[in-house]
């Protein structure tokens, strides 16, 4: 009786594993570069009620996590800085979600939907896609802005996909990824890692950290300059411009101002949102970790 | 056709046949919606001004892919609404074929591959010029309408990638495709063409040129006004209508533009097309190029 019960289990384990490793081959098939699992119930014990998986999908069970590629390989190597503000970011990750929560919907008759990433309150998305990637043994966070950084590939941009279906969850990673060993032999050496150098928080820029024994022991991370760094153009530009327009009275300088290059670009770039959320890569662009796989013949 | 120097390799290493590469890239970009495409040699722009060179967009160029496509359908050409055209002529898709295909060449083959932005530049100029581009790559030449025309589809929307992979290179046109037979017989008629004709530069269009024996001589093209022309909508139209908005001091007139049919359809324009909306077509809607495909059932 025993044997028997142990045996359907295993046969439960084994077709959910399958189950598994089928949409996590669907999310790369769909356009990602990495897929992982993470069980709902994980969220738990890091974030508060109203941000974890169940409540946006109540029966929530698994949260499938993918992370595509933000600008192509091609685009890192460009000295035209400014094709990256419009090339940096493909909304790929989100496509392939769309395709996995269809499928999980279709073919395997569970409730499925892609998880909410954009802020709907500030600049506070209602679920962490950062978290998601860690719990799903994707990356960890690192001293660069807080990004989480894949082993094999660095930066970059996830989505989820919330299902009812019963999957099996990956684990975390046992290591971090940030501080890469050269990277902590430069602090040991100057006291600051590349990002820092780039990005120095007590030089104007946004980035501090302490590390010993290869560890990052302290981290900071201006978030707000960041912001107003990494998306000068946008949204967020735009509503600054508009604020100062209706400040001004000159109705001139008003005009001078509404047909400047500035205030086009910011427009445009409202536009091509889903292509261009940021306009800063320079943390990233020192960053050791993926840059193996970025470099091409 | 001239073969380039360098052999080509995938990922693994294992030498490829360059003509089967060619064939796949232009055949992928084919299925991906891409109805013409062509390779080009990247030194054929090297006269274009600096900054706006293959090379200084991406240094490793070795090839220019050329990709067209996304035109609109003759149901579409055919419409006796203008807003048909007016909402649905965008360069959107032909965008998202080429940087579907520049990532194809990046994953699978490990060469750098970039899609150059649709969108403009600092000071709304182009990255680079798409119509020479074309030129080179014997997928279209120059018209006296702007637009590369191609011989047999005419009007089509353009994207490049540029690659350090090295392939073998196609040829310019041997005879361009404007100024067409129709149109040199109707010059010798009237001393207009039917777009010089719809669009005439000397009574307040856009468009002017003469045929000298079957050839454009001094083609006149006032940018800024076909620019108004063609985006009346989208962000120039935004801008103007803001303008209007900030600069009137009645509070009900200053709500009913904001809240007017216009600034509406601005709104909706910038939001619906990342890059491109034109709202004319009348240059093109008259060219005789391209137009027997267009004679549908």
């Amino acid at each position: 009786m025993g044997e028997a019960a142990n045996g359907t289990e295993a046969a439960q384990l084994d077709e959910r594993q399958q189950r598994t490793d089928q949409i996590k081959a669907l999310c790369v098939t769909a356009g990602a570069k990495v897929s992982g699992v993470a069980a709902a119930s994980a969220f738990n014990e890091y974030v508060p009620e109203g941000h974890r998986p169940t409540d946006f999908l109540p029966g929530c069970r698994s949260v499938v996590v993918m992370g595509a590629q933000g600008p192509s390989n091609a685009a890192w190597q460009s000295p035209n800085r400014r094709l990256m503000e419009i090339t940096g970011y493909d909304f790929r990750e989100n496509v392939a979600s769309m395709v996995v929560a269809d499928h999980i919907e279709t073919e395997h008759g569970h409730l499925a939907m892609p998880g909410p990433a954009l802020p709907t309150s500030g600049q506070h998305p209602p679920m962490s896609m950062m978290l998601s990637a860690v719990l799903a043994g994707l990356g960890t966070r690192s001293i660069a802005a807080n990004i989480i950084l894949n082993p094999q590939h660095g930066l970059l941009y996830y989505a989820v996909v919330l299902t009812t279906l019963e999957l099996v969850p990956d684990h975390q990673l046992e290591d971090n990824v940030c501080p890469a060993r050269s990277c902590v032999r430069l602090y040991e050496q100057e006291g600051r890692t590349p990002c820092m150098a780039a990005c120095p928080a007590d030089e104007g820029g946004c980035i501090d950290a302490t590390i010993e024994d290869g560890e990052i022991t302290s981290s900071f991370f201006d978030r707000e300059r960041c912001s107003t760094r990494a998306m000068n153009f946008g949204i967020r530009g735009h509503i600054k411009q508009v604020e100062l327009l209706t400040n001004i009275e000159d109705r001139d300088e008003r005009r001078a101002m509404i047909h400047s290059d500035d205030f086009r670009r910011n427009v445009a770039a409202v536009g091509r949102y889903k292509e261009s959320v940021a306009q800063c890569f320079e943390c990233m662009r020192v960053c050791p970790v993926g840059r193996y796989e970025r470099k091409l013949k | 056709m001239t073969a380039p120097a360098a052999p080509i390799t995938d990922r693994a290493g294992t030498e490829l046949d360059a003509d089967e590469v060619k064939a796949m890239i232009l055949g992928g970009a084919k299925r991906r919606g891409a109805t013409i495409a062509g390779v080009a040699d990247p030194a054929l722009l090297d006269g274009q001004p600096e900054g706006m060179r293959p090379v200084d967009l991406l240094p490793q160029t070795k090839t220019m892919i050329v990709l067209g496509g996304a035109a609109p359908r003759a149901g579409e050409w055919s419409s006796p609404r203008s807003e048909v055209l007016e909402t649905l002529g965008t360069a959107d898709r032909i965008g998202v074929t080429a940087s579907a295909v520049a990532r194809q060449i990046e994953d699978d083959l490990g060469y750098y591959a970039l899609s150059v932005p649709t969108a403009t530049d600092q000071d709304d100029k182009p990255f680079m010029s798409f119509v020479d581009a074309a030129v080179a790559a014997g997928v279209g030449s120059p018209s006296l309408a702007g637009p590369a025309l191609n011989p047999d589809q005419g009007f089509v929307y353009l994207a490049v990638i540029l690659t350090s992979l090295p392939l073998p290179f196609d040829e310019p046109l041997p005879t361009p495709a404007c100024p067409a037979p129709s149109c040199v017989d109707m010059y010798a008629d009237r001393g207009v063409t039917p777009c010089t004709d719809v669009c005439n530069i000397d009574a307040g269009g856009c468009l002017g040129g003469e045929i000298v024996d079957g050839l454009v001589i001094g083609r006149k093209f006032d940018a800024e006004r076909c620019r108004d022309r063609v985006y009346h909508y989208w962000v120039p139209g935004y801008q103007k209508a803001l303008e209007a908005a900030l600069d009137e001091p009645d509070a009900r007139r200053r709500k009913m533009i904001l809240y007017g049919s216009y600034f509406t359809r601005t709104m909706w324009s910038i939001t619906y097309s990342n890059v491109s909306q034109g709202q004319c077509f009348e240059c093109v809607k008259a060219c005789p190029v391209g137009s027997d495909g267009r004679q549908l059932k």
